[in-house]
């Protein structure tokens, strides 16, 4: 085993912290200008094939560019956009999912996957949006909730079911039928609540098929829960980083907080709910190319570990900045958000647990 | 020995229930109910029927509005309160200054400040923590500096809890240097609409404006707003918190977010995991519950301070409401991502996409309950130190 990145991940590792922390700076970013930094820097195309326009970048190097992004506050879509729905165009395949991809790696269209409907936690395999064919095209009606890094010119891929079983219909936001609602997200970043009513959809927008979608999904959902992982363990790793240095200038009682062994003893304590988050991130993009059932388990046991890592790291970097760490102006407290808004994203700790017992581990 | 509520007891619990339910319109309960913040007037408006009913200040002097109620009974209050989501009667005027001036002002602060801070006709806000002077209290350096009839105060406060919707703050300060840093502190009200005061929002992780901060520049007090004697405010701060604690624990408040639990989490009841949870958190409350009432019956003069005992209630109390916000978001799912997050410091009821919004704040806010008013590690501190004698002395 090695667990040093090479000198090429290195150098991928600084340049783009150096580009989030520049972004995280700008007082008010221009969402438009950093995606067009991203593209610049290849990191729309990293992850995909050299056959698709990509980089062929490995989840290693994905794992380097979202620990960084953690730790920076990344506020563009990348994950949602690039990680989540690029990666499944990428194995769907065909044309349309070709097409689709290609514009995004350019950076002219983003797509997103609209997995969650409301009243049905975290379950996607089984929609109740329905789509009926009648020779020309679909018909589309239902609702889904929470799609991060959708806005109104996205292309929304939408599992459906059908006749045959699960579709996945590639719906531009702008499409006569669909509604969308654009709300902010606790962590200050925006998601979409989106209704379909009999929204028109042509033949030629369907990706992937029935027989395969099911799978295709869960591998580009696992692949985007590992990259959430990774983007925690960076926040985390921030987080304590602030906390810390607090611990060393917030003084009372004439002396650094720090110096109390009750407050060291919880920093020590975050320190190894991290560590322990960073190995199974690591056992997580480790497993990514394994057989679905282990992959499956392998990822589902990393997120349960890091939610609980998480949910600890964040309340007691709260608890330690004391009253600073409430107010919204200080960074901890956007940390917190952020890693709460992460620990739901693509399922909570009891959904995970569920699945690796499932599984008889 | 009488473990369980006498019957008298438990006719006050029925009468109260009753009450509440009849004269607190529902529209305020729904909005306590769902967690959303209450417009200034639905506090007012809810303080003054509570007022009406004996039910503001029962803990007050009889001349001034109190009630002869054991301490459980005044217990069994603040839990029904809570319970049936009225507004609780606003804590620094009712529980923190209305005793302190109760007990220490003079007749003329008695008679012009008791009557009004009880209907909530006046409404008092909490200057004590300074930037520099927070678990640390006595570090606190704003200054009041005699001149004739008046002080001139400048200084910071800061966490000041509600001061864009007080009229008054009621000040520590401090009037001299020099010994130990508990002596020269003394207890100062001020109008807050005297010239020199500026009040700036902080805008906190739960998308709201609650918390402010205040800055005194040159202000000038009169000498008639001193509480007590000058150099004595440190004495009525400690006795302002040994004061009425029979609802440190939150029971009731608890008791309403479990309830909440269980009409949100649907499915999530068969849930194995989450249901342990649960079921951990009503047995955690079970146990806060009676904590509670040993405590508060086990009454002691107010002049001896605050019953060390009660940190477990501060502690315990406010994890469990810490726990039920996380079983809350929890239920939520994904839901919680779109339920709306208020974003521009949200004053009135927030008009979030649904009800659930207000839940989402709710789990943000709650770390709060470990942090103000003495943070868990200060309390733990206490009880180290004051129940098993652990260390010196504080």
């Amino acid at each position: 085993m090695n667990f040093e990145p090479d000198e090429e991940q290195r150098l991928l590792a600084a340049s783009v912290a150096r580009l989030f922390e520049d972004h995280g700076a700008q007082p008010s970013a221009d969402p438009v200008r950093q995606w067009r930094d991203y593209r610049d820097m290849g990191l729309l195309g990293l992850p995909f094939a050299e056959a698709n326009g990509g980089h062929g970048g490995r989840f290693e190097d994905v794992m380097l560019v979202m620990e960084a992004y953690g730790r920076a506050l990344g506020q563009v879509p990348y994950p949602a956009v690039a990680l989540l729905a690029g990666r499944l165009l990428e194995a769907a395949g065909g044309p349309t999912a070709q097409a689709l991809l290609a514009e995004m790696i350019a950076g002219t269209k983003r797509v997103a996957l609209a997995l969650y409907e409301p009243g049905r936690r975290y379950r996607w395999d089984d929609p109740a949006t329905a789509a009926e064919c009648d020779g020309e095209g679909w018909t589309l009606t239902g609702a889904k909730i929470a799609v991060l890094g959708a806005d109104r010119e996205t292309v929304l891929l939408c599992p459906a079911t059908t006749a045959e079983g699960l579709r996945l219909l590639a719906v531009p936001a702008g499409t006569a039928g669909v509604a969308m609602e654009m709300l902010p997200t606790p962590d200050g970043r925006q998601a979409a609540n989106v209704r379909c009513d009999d929204a028109r959809i042509p033949a030629a927008a369907e990706i992937g098929d029935p027989a395969r979608n099911p799978a295709l999904i869960a591998a580009a959902v696992d692949g985007a829960i590992a990259a959430a992982c990774a983007e925690m363990v960076g926040a985390m790793e921030r987080l304590l980083g602030l906390t810390v240095d607090y611990l060393g200038v917030r003084r009372q009682f004439g002396v650094a907080i720090g110096s109390f062994q009750a407050l060291q003893h919880r920093a020590a304590d975050m320190l190894m709910a991290i560590e322990q988050a960073r190995s199974m991130t690591i056992h997580a993009v480790a497993m990514l190319d394994a057989p679905a059932a282990e992959r499956t388990v392998a990822v589902a046991a990393a997120k349960a570990l890091v939610n609980r890592s998480s949910r600890f790291v964040g309340q007691q970097a709260i608890q330690l900045h004391g009253g600073m760490g409430l107010t919204a102006e200080y960074p901890a407290g956007r940390y917190f958000q952020r890693l709460t808004v992460l620990e739901n994203l693509f399922g909570d700790t009891g959904h995970h647990l569920d699945i690796v017992e499932r599984a008889g581990v | 020995m009488e473990l369980g509520f006498t019957e008298d007891e438990r006719r006050f619990r029925a009468e109260v229930r009753r009450t509440l339910i009849e004269q607190v319109p529902e529209r305020i309960r729904q909005a306590v109910r769902e967690e959303k913040p209450l417009p200034r007037a639905w506090m007012v408006e809810a303080q003054r029927i509570l007022n009406r009913n004996g039910y503001a200040v029962p803990h007050w002097p009889i001349a001034w509005g109190g009630r002869d109620w054991s301490a459980v009974k005044r217990a069994i209050l603040a839990e029904e309160i809570d319970r049936a989501g009225v507004p609780k009667p606003l804590p620094f005027n009712v529980a923190l200054i209305g005793p302190v001036i109760a007990a220490f002002g003079s007749e003329a602060q008695k008679r012009r400040f008791l009557p009004p801070i009880a209907n909530l006709d006046l409404w008092f806000c909490q200057g004590f923590s300074e930037p520099g002077a927070g678990s640390d209290l006595a570090s606190l350096r704003m200054a009041a500096v005699r001149e004739g009839d008046h002080y001139r105060v400048s200084g910071q406060k800061i966490w000041t809890t509600y001061a864009h919707k007080a009229d008054w703050i009621f000040c520590l300060v401090r009037t001299g240097q020099g010994g130990r840093k508990h002596e020269g502190i003394s207890f100062l009200l001020i109008d807050l609409r005297t010239p020199g005061i500026e009040i700036r929002p902080i805008r906190t992780i739960d998308g709201y404006h609650h918390l402010n901060e205040v800055f005194f520049d040159d202000v000038r007090v009169p000498v008639e707003n001193l509480v007590g004697e000058e150099g004595k405010g440190w004495d009525y701060a400690r006795y302002l918190l040994g004061q009425e604690r029979t609802s440190m624990g939150n029971v009731g408040f608890s008791r309403r977010r479990l309830d909440r639990v269980r009409e949100l989490a649907g499915p999530l009841l068969d849930d194995p995991g989450y249901r342990r949870r649960l079921t951990w958190a009503e047995i955690e409350l079970k146990a806060l519950e009676i904590t509670q009432m040993r405590v508060v019956a086990n009454e002691r003069p107010p002049s001896a301070g605050p019953d060390p005992k009660t940190s477990i209630l501060k502690v315990k109390g406010g994890e469990l409401l810490q726990t039920a916000a996380g079983l809350l978001l929890d239920a939520l799912g994904p839901e919680a991502l779109t339920a709306g997050f208020p974003q521009a410091a949200a004053e009135e009821p927030f008009q979030g996409h649904d009800a659930r919004s207000a839940l989402v704040s709710a789990y943000f806010s709650s770390r709060k309950y470990s942090i103000f008013g003495g943070a868990n590690e200060i309390q733990r501190n206490i009880l180290a130190k004051a129940v098993l004698g652990l260390g010196k002395a504080a």
